[in-house]
Formats: C-alpha cells, structure tokens, sequence
C-alpha cells in the first residue's frame, strides 16, 4: 500500500505572521531554472543602477546639501496625504470605523453609567460609607 | 520637495499600463509589483511587500545606510518603522512557532490551574494558636511586676 510522502519541512514549520520560513527550508532557495536568474539579473540591473545614481551623489566634489531618498519621500507621502484621496467608503471600512470609532465610546459610556447608578443606588439605600471631607467626588 | 505628481504615490492602477508605470515609479520589476487589494482603506497603489523585518536581511552586505538595512531608492515595506532593528523582528526560530506557543500554553494554563485549585482546596499540617512562655508574656506585654499574673499553663499532665 502506497502511502503519501511525509509532509515537507516548510509545512512542518509553519511560517506565520510573525517569523518567516528559514532559507534552508523554503524550496525556491534551491530553484536555478532560468526564469529565476533572469529574474535575478533584473533586480541586480535595478540595484546596480540606483547605488550608482547614489554612489555619484554621495562622492560628488561639490556635494548636494542633502542626498534625498526618493524612496522615502513617497512612504512618508503615502501613509500620510495619499490616505484621504485613495479612501473609499465600503462595507468593511464603515464597519471598522464604527468599530474603532463609536465602539470605545458606547462601552466606556455604559461602563461608567452603570457604575454610578449602582453608586448612587447604594447611596440611597445608606450602604456607602462617606467621609465629610474628601477632595475626589 | 521637486518631485513632480507622477512620481508621487497615486490611486490604485487599474489597467496594466498603470501598473507598468507604478512599478517603474517605484523601482520595481513589473512582475514583482503587487499593490495592496483595493479595499478602499487607503493604500492607494503602494507595492506590497513580504512582511519581513530588516533583521532578516543580509548583514553582511554593504548596504546604502547600515543600521536600517536599506539601499538609497529600494521601495520601502508600509511598515518600515515598525520592522526596524530596534522593534518588530520576523526572523525565522530555531524551533516553530506553533511548538513554541503550544509548549508556553500548556505550561501556564497547568501552572494556573494547579495554583488556582490550591487556593480552592488549601492543604497543610494541623496548627494551633502560638503558645508563649512567662504566662504569655505577662511583663513584656506591660503587666504590673507587683502583681501576681494570671497563671498560664499550655500543657497537661
């Protein structure tokens, strides 16, 4: 009787949101078909090109005052004003802005009223002990 | 700065054309270009990347600015400051995550449990109240030395 191969090392790891899968393990590490090292040569094409533009600014005579990453111009313009444009009102954002917006308010307002209003219940009735000075509530 | 709108990050590109020139705005291969679904929560076209922390990446290399890891114009993840060095670190362990977590769990809900029903069903030897000598320490606990104290006596005979 035949029975399946054992399941690989990368599916007995499993990598999740908060490692990632060893080299050793992953199978594209061992991959050397040619779509792979072309695609190779091309990422090497991009990164040769770029430390060469920053290489040329940064050993300049007359330096530029600053050297500016372009890469990082566009992340911080991304998180920050590129947000409100590329909004859109969906489902799913109107449900998690209800969640993270109105969600603590209802539950920090009903926590609250009901702890007074048992307060003021055992006022009434005489149970709480009060002291005559006191300079919180 | 003076970099011009279109090298800007924009809306989500719809036709390949788009995504052609995203990527190359971003410096990116076009088939490794994958921008965030468009679910409307504001990604826009920004490229998705694996969520790996700079821990990950090759120490060993010489790299644009070495303490970030990080080349002068390779696109950055979306959560460049939380994967920094200094923070969040995905690096790979030496035994699996599920293991790890399996392994803590048992031990803490044990633990909690074994401790939670010693203080439901406390055990321990019988014990009396303490017996003191000097009639209970009739003059250390400020008993008149004129007066006969009180006689106290712990045993039987």
């Amino acid at each position: 009787m035949a029975w399946a191969p054992p399941p690989s090392a990368a599916k007995l790891y499993r990598p999740n949101r908060f490692v990632s899968l060893p080299a050793e393990l992953d199978p594209a590490t061992y991959d050397t078909s040619p779509e792979k090292l072309r695609a190779e040569a091309e990422r090497l094409a991009i990164r040769s090109r770029l430390k060469r533009q920053y290489l040329l600014q940064l050993n300049d005579p007359n330096p530029p005052a600053i050297i500016e990453n372009p890469a990082l111009i566009r992340w911080a313009y991304a998180k920050s004003q590129n947000v409100y444009p590329t909004f859109r009102p969906t489902p799913k954002t109107s449900f998690l802005g209800a969640v993270y917006g109105l969600g603590p308010l209802l539950f920090w307002i009903f926590v609250l009223k009901t702890d007074r209003d048992r307060k003021e219940k055992r006022i009434q009735e005489g149970k709480l002990k009060r002291s005559p000075l006191s300079v919180f509530f | 700065s003076e970099m011009s709108k279109d090298m800007m990050p924009g809306p989500y590109p719809r036709t390949p054309e788009e995504r052609a020139a995203a990527a190359k705005k971003y410096n990116m291969r076009v088939e490794d270009y994958q921008p965030y679904p468009d679910d409307g929560l504001g990604y826009g076209d920004y490229p998705m990347l694996p969520n790996k922390s700079q821990y990950e990446r090759d120490p060993w290399y010489q790299w644009d600015q070495p303490d970030m890891r990080h080349n002068w114009g390779e696109p950055m993840h979306w959560d460049f400051d939380m994967y920094i060095r200094n923070r969040v670190d995905t690096s790979p362990t030496v035994v699996p995550w599920h293991t790890m977590s399996k392994h803590f769990l048992l031990f803490l809900s044990i633990m909690l449990i074994m401790f939670g029903l010693g203080e439901i069903y406390p055990s321990y030897r019988p014990v009396g109240p303490k017996q003191y000598p000097f009639n209970d320490l009739y003059l250390e606990r400020g008993g008149d030395p004129n007066k006969k104290p009180p006689a106290v006596i712990h045993y039987e005979i």
